[in-house]
């Protein structure tokens, strides 16, 4: 363990109940969780500390999915994206904005843990 | 040559080159009217023939040609007159009385006519009595006909309208050119001015009434164009006109102006009854495609006919279009189909020419045109509504399926979590904020599937249930008081119980949706306004709150299916955009109205009218039906109170929902 505390995973998402549900699990795992309802709050939060993985919902108010990873690419960042959604084209949106995988809501517990760990560990 | 012989040659020359040409015509198509014309420039001829003998040294004077030369002045206006009737239509009498007083007045000057006292005059040779009677008959003939063809001029249309101006043109002249000399010989000494202003005047009234009777081709077209192009214009727009009935009655009545005919129709072929039907202000008739008509023939044989003798050629349309006598017909198709007919009548001969013919192919082709465009946009039209109705499914199933999947993730994802939070740790005490958690998101996922539910049986108009005396004051306060909070606090006014019949259930249904609609727009403290009362034999409830309003142009369309609010985003409160169609539907299935009034910034009312009692013959339905248990066809079909119902055609939201293909599997 390094003093510093290590990288953490952003949650972007606007529904309250299911970014805390999420958040809740990958802190039970031993995750440092860092939330956000919207864009928005997803960007002040990158800028702050570079996050390890970003959880993204695609449709939310303020500044949705798209405009957070056109965002990011305006100030040069590039961090792996996990897509979250309820919509039928997960997969198309993932691939569109060059994300790393994508989780089709509703998803299950441990269909979260493995593609969090999908990415976390080198291939 | 002076001027006064070069203008009286070339005056000569316009006589006898229009005298031919209306010969020629006559010759061809010995019609009455075309005889009448031919025999009407036969007489300036004649004059010229007079004038042309006398410089061959035959005397001017002698008796004979003297009495022709007077003679063809009322010979004159005698065949102005048929021309008249020609084109429109003089009283038989008028015709007798003139024909009688025209051999009397021939007879008159044959018998009376003597050798002239001098050379100068010739106006003494006829006693006095027969002087003045000729030119009584003369100014009264030329009084009328100049007063018809005006009368025919204002009342027709097009090219005819200008034709009869021109004959009441060309008349006025005449009768100046008779008159003109006779000042002049009141006046010796400045006879040659008047000699060259008849003659001018001969010249210009002949001109007028050659374009009026016989105008060439090319005037007849020129003089049919500002209509023509007038209308072409307006046709383009016409496939936009709501109806194909208000399209073609459109273009009959441009057609009709146009050709310069009081009325055009166009028969459109009708494939259940194999004939080309007709509808003439209302009144329809069919006309079979056979060698009977003409009409039939066009169709028949996809080519334009024209006839001057509709009793000779067409006896049938003779008879139904009376008093017609003659017609002009066109096919309208295209490539193709054969689309109908388009055919112009009138009443007398020579309204039509000829040429007309290819007008009116022109005419029918531009109506086959529009006619084609409009069975395009139509279908089109059907096109783009399936497209809108593929769309609006696929719109809400994606809605719908977002709004379902959201309360899951977080039920899945949160059971999920409690389970593995306990096995991690069994002694830890409950998890209340989780627990809490689970049973809204489940409220909140049965909400939205009863929504979905209730829509579906609300498309089939099978919502209502057992119907009961109920006081609706009661369910009021019941709601009320179940929903009120310091923050959105509820006040019920009613001044009696009103007791009626109603589906409980579905009634206190309306009453939350309206209300939890009226809390969703009020601002913290905003009193929610539940009144109710009675009037003859019809309930009435309203709920009003103090929100922000509804924008006006949303009106229309808050009671449709998948109607939401713009704000997408507010997932909590959105739903599926279902609640306020199920309250429509539930208070129609009532036979009652519900209506919404609302101004910005000042909130909404709500207002629910319903029967106290549903219709006897209703009740009975349904009780029959949960008696037999089957489905007979539903009563909310029944068009008891007819309401608009919405733009689209039914879509069963069961339908949607439960026929979609399973997306889940991504």
């Amino acid at each position: 363990m390094s003093l510093a505390s290590p990288p953490a995973i952003l949650v972007v998402e606007d529904d309250t109940v299911i970014l805390n549900t999420v958040s809740e699990i990958l802190e039970l795992e031993g995750y440092n969780v860092e939330r956000a309802s919207n864009g928005e709050e997803g960007l002040r939060a990158v800028e702050r500390a570079l996050p390890r993985l970003v959880l993204l919902d695609m449709r939310m108010p303020i500044l949705d999915g798209w405009g957070f990873v056109r965002a990011l690419k305006e100030r040069g960042i590039k961090l792996p994206i996990i897509v979250m959604t309820a919509a039928q084209d997960a997969r198309r949106w993932a691939q569109e904005i060059d994300a790393q995988g994508y989780l089709a809501k509703p998803f299950e517990l441990l269909d979260l843990l493995a593609a969090v760990e999908d990415i976390q560990s080198p291939p | 040559m002076t001027a006064n012989q070069l203008l009286q040659y070339t005056t000569w020359a316009v006589y006898v080159l229009i005298f031919i040409s209306t010969t020629v015509k006559a010759v061809r198509r010995p019609l009455r009217a075309n005889i009448d014309i031919a025999l009407f420039f036969l007489l300036p001829t004649l004059i010229i023939l007079q004038v042309a003998l006398v410089g061959l040294g035959i005397e001017p004077n002698s008796p004979p040609i003297l009495a022709v030369t007077i003679a063809l002045f009322p010979l004159l206006v005698y065949m102005l007159l048929r021309l008249v009737d020609d084109f429109s239509t003089v009283p038989s009498w008028l015709l007798r009385l003139s024909e009688t007083l025209l051999v009397v007045i021939v007879a008159g000057i044959f018998t009376t006519l003597q050798p002239p006292a001098s050379s100068t005059s010739n106006s003494s040779n006829l006693p006095s009595w027969l002087q003045t009677f000729l030119i009584i008959y003369v100014l009264a003939m030329l009084g009328y006909c100049i007063v018809a063809f005006v009368r025919e001029a204002r009342s027709t249309k097009g090219v005819t309208s200008r034709r009869m101006g021109a004959a009441a043109v060309g008349t006025i002249f005449l009768a100046l050119n008779i008159f003109v000399p006779q000042i002049g010989a009141a006046i010796p000494e400045s006879q040659g001015v008047f000699a060259i202003i008849s003659a001018l005047l001969g010249l210009a009234s002949s001109i007028a009434y050659f374009v009026g009777f016989s105008p060439p081709g090319v005037l007849r077209s020129a003089w049919q164009e500002p209509e023509l192009r007038a209308f072409l214009s307006r046709a383009t727009s016409l496939p936009r006109l709501a109806t194909t009935e208000a399209l073609i009655t459109e273009f009959e009545r441009g057609a009709a102006e146009s050709i310069g005919t009081p009325q055009a129709s166009i028969g459109i072929w009708d494939e259940a009854e194999q004939a080309l039907r007709f509808n003439v202000d209302g009144a329809v008739s069919y006309v079979a495609a056979d060698d009977d008509s003409l009409t039939g023939k066009s169709y028949l044989y996809q080519k334009a006919f024209f006839t001057e003798n509709l009793k000779r050629d067409s006896p049938l349309a003779a008879r139904q279009h009376s008093p017609n006598v003659t017609l002009i017909a066109a096919p309208i198709s295209t490539e193709s189909r054969k689309i109908g007919v388009l055919t112009a009548y009138a009443t007398h001969v020579p309204i039509f020419a000829e040429e007309d013919l290819s007008l009116i192919t022109l005419l029918a082709d531009q109506a086959a045109v529009i006619i084609e465009s409009r069975a395009l946009n139509e279908e089109s039209m059907r096109v783009r509504t399936r497209e809108e109705i593929t769309r609006l499914k696929e719109d809400f199933l994606s809605a719908a399926a977002h709004d379902l999947k959201t309360p899951l993730t977080s039920l899945v994802g949160r059971a999920q979590l409690m389970e593995r939070r306990a096995e991690r740790n069994p002694g830890a005490p409950a998890d209340i904020e989780s627990i809490r958690t689970i049973s809204r998101e489940a409220m909140r996922l049965k909400t939205l599937v009863l929504e979905l539910l209730d829509a579906a049986r609300a498309d089939e108009g099978k919502l209502l249930g057992d119907l009961e005396e109920t006081d609706l004051v009661a369910i009021a306060e019941e709601v009320c008081s179940r929903h009120t909070t310091d923050r959105h606090p509820c006040a019920v006014e009613a001044a009696a119980p009103v007791v009626g019949s109603f589906d409980v259930i579905r009634i206190r249904q309306v009453f939350e949706n309206l209300f939890e609609n009226a809390v969703k727009y009020s601002p913290e403290g905003g009193v929610v306004h539940v009144k109710l009362w009675t009037s003859g034999d019809k309930a009435y409830f309203s709920i009003r709150d103090h929100g922000i309003g509804i924008p006006n142009t949303d009106f229309s369309s808050i009671f449709e299916r998948f109607h939401r609010g713009t704000n997408i985003d507010d997932r909590r409160f959105a739903g599926m955009g279902l609640g306020l169609y199920i309250c429509r539907e539930i208070v129609k299935q009532h036979h009652g109205k519900i209506s919404v009034r609302s101004h910005r910034g000042e909130g909404t009312t709500f207002t629910v009218e319903l029967p106290l009692r549903q219709p006897e013959s209703e009740a009975q339905n349904l009780l029959a039906e949960k008696v037999q248990g089957t489905q007979s066809p539903s009563n909310a079909n029944t068009p008891v109170q007819p309401q608009p119902d919405t733009q689209l055609p039914n879509l069963a939201v069961g339908q949607v929902l439960f026929a979609a293909p399973d997306e889940s599997s991504t």
